[in-house]
């Protein structure tokens, strides 16, 4: 019963991804059965899409920039938050956490708005800043998570021993948050390059490759280098994905490793 | 008081961050539902956009709808997650990582694709009508059905990951004591796991449940006429329309219905424990 249920589950969960693939393949611009024969043809009209090219230029420089910038203010979010004791802790932690849980439309259209009552032309800088300002506090859950584990006698000891302060975040802190810091980094570089609604609203005229996938599958015309360029794409990032957690899978413990994955949503 | 200042030395990046990139424009959202005439503001400030907005039958309608979609893609997804989160606790063994990894890894592929590829399933000539004999079913796509599928496959993770987390605080004792004392299955299921991973369910429904209010992708891509949503609604009125004030309103009455529904949300979590 266990088999069924689960097989239910991924079949409705990759199910669609699958048939994209073989999709891509298929000799025909209508989506639609039957087969009309085997062809790479849409894959060649990818490589050569310069609209395409310029869309995942843009969502990949993003990405770049967002996912370090992600990493410094949550790191810097995590540490600030699990290490002190201070009055208006309460109201920090729940003005990181506000971003996790307002819709990204809310944050698109304000962003939106706000830019244009700055003054502000719309571009890169302006996808760049709301994303980064957005997708920390992932990072500073997901590494949060794993501070919060830590014992803070370890760095006591460390320091009775004759560390200075940077001796102990070099040997004791940072290997242990390093796991975390990796996991956190993937995250953010694939919220970025995912997101749809906050290039949709701050990007003014250029196209982030999510925005391009929009625009393309209205049009009929497009639907199968869709189809090609999407399965190229879903497969890098699978074995990104699987290869960096595994890695990462490596440094730690089964429950450490958990613990930092469900830390990332909560 | 040494804490408090070496505290801020390291929170202080990421607060201005915030302030200034996501508190200011959140500021600016609420100054545009109560301008009179958005943006300028030479023309004074008034509480007419959120007349309009809340006497409006078609708002109204369309709240309806996104309510009930919403409601049952949520239904759908705790019927999934539930029993998957169980399974991931007690019963996964060394396959636990294996499937919170394929959980994670579904929701970082391109959700835009993942929702567009059921058009290739239930349409006219999709897999579904292909596969199945007799005339094809022309309901399935354009459709509800296909709204509520797709929210579901977007959301999915959202929705099982923090009631993994909460069941995984569970001693499995508990459950075999339940299974000693004679509980059939539903008893353990509905008085013993479901209470205990409440805070969990309360946690799922904050980051599944709200945000799919505002969800337009879904709608766009696999919706129809019948079908057109709240998150629909406000992108059209502000990015189509122009009407700043209207949206934004709208927004806020968006935002407050579900702080509404948050409170009562929690307000339930804390009753079953």
């Amino acid at each position: 019963m266990w088999r069924t249920f689960l097989l239910v589950v991924g079949a409705i969960l990759f199910g669609p991804l699958l048939i994209l693939l073989v999709f891509s393949f298929n000799d025909s611009t209508v989506l639609a059965l039957p087969f009309e024969g085997l062809t790479l043809r849409w894959y060649r009209s990818a490589f050569t899409d310069s609209s395409l090219h310029a869309a995942l230029l843009n969502s990949t420089l993003i990405a770049v920039v967002v996912a370090p910038l992600c990493l410094a203010l949550g790191t810097l979010a995590a540490f600030g938050l699990t290490r002190f004791r201070f009055r208006g802790r309460g109201v920090v932690a729940a003005l990181v956490a506000a971003p996790l849980i307002l819709p990204w439309l809310v944050i698109g259209i304000a962003a939106l708005m706000a830019y244009a009552k700055a003054d502000i032309t719309l571009g890169l800088p302006t996808v760049i800043a709301t994303q980064a300002a957005c997708t920390f506090p992932l990072v500073t859950a997901i590494v949060g998570a794993q501070l919060f584990r830590f014992e803070r006698v370890q760095e006591e000891a460390a320091i009775d021993l004759g560390c200075n302060r940077i001796q102990v975040l070099r040997y004791v802190v940072f290997p242990h948050v390093a796991p975390a810091l990796a996991a956190a980094g993937i995250f953010a570089f694939t919220w970025s390059f995912n997101n749809y609604e906050i290039s949709a609203f701050t990007l003014g005229f250029q196209q982030t490759f999510p925005v391009w996938v929009y625009s393309s599958v209205r049009n009929p015309e497009h639907t199968a280098v869709v189809n090609a360029v999407s399965a190229l794409i879903s497969l890098t990032q699978v074995l990104l994905i699987w290869g960096g957690l595994k890695l990462i899978k490596r440094r730690t413990t089964n429950e450490a490793a958990t613990a930092m994955i469900t830390g990332g949503v909560r | 008081m040494h804490q408090t200042r070496s505290a801020w030395a390291v929170l202080g990046a990421p607060v201005l961050t915030l302030l200034v990139l996501f508190v200011i424009p959140f500021a600016v959202l609420v100054q545009m539902s109560v301008l009179k005439f958005p943006p300028k503001t030479t023309g004074g400030y008034s509480l007419e956009h959120y007349q309009d907005v809340l006497t409006d039958h078609l708002n109204l309608k369309i709240v309806l709808t996104t309510f009930v979609i919403v409601t049952i893609a949520m239904a759908v997804m705790l019927l999934m997650a539930l029993p998957l989160a169980y399974y991931m606790v007690f019963k996964a063994g060394r396959r636990e990582l294996f499937l919170l990894l394929a959980l994670v890894i579904v929701d970082e592929l391109a959700p835009v694709v993942r929702v567009y590829a059921w058009q290739v399933i239930l349409g006219r000539n999709g897999l579904i009508n292909w596969v199945l004999p007799g005339p094809s079913f022309d309901w399935l796509l354009y459709s509800p059905f296909a709204v509520v599928i797709a929210l579901v496959t977007s959301y999915i993770t959202y929705c099982t990951i923090p009631i993994y987390a909460a069941m995984k605080a569970i001693q499995p004792v508990t459950l075999e004591a339940a299974t000693d004392l004679g509980a059939g299955w539903f008893q353990q299921f509905w008085r013993i796991l479901v209470p205990l991973a409440a805070p969990g369910i309360f946690v799922a429904a904050l980051l599944v449940y709200i945000p799919m209010y505002a969800d337009f992708v879904a709608a766009d891509l696999v919706g129809g006429p019948s079908t057109y949503l709240l998150g629909q609604r406000i992108r059209d009125v502000i990015l189509e329309q122009g009407d700043w004030g209207s949206g934004s309103a709208l927004n806020l009455v968006m935002l407050g219905l579900s702080g509404v529904f948050a409170l009562v949300a929690y307000r339930m979590s804390r009753m079953e424990t």
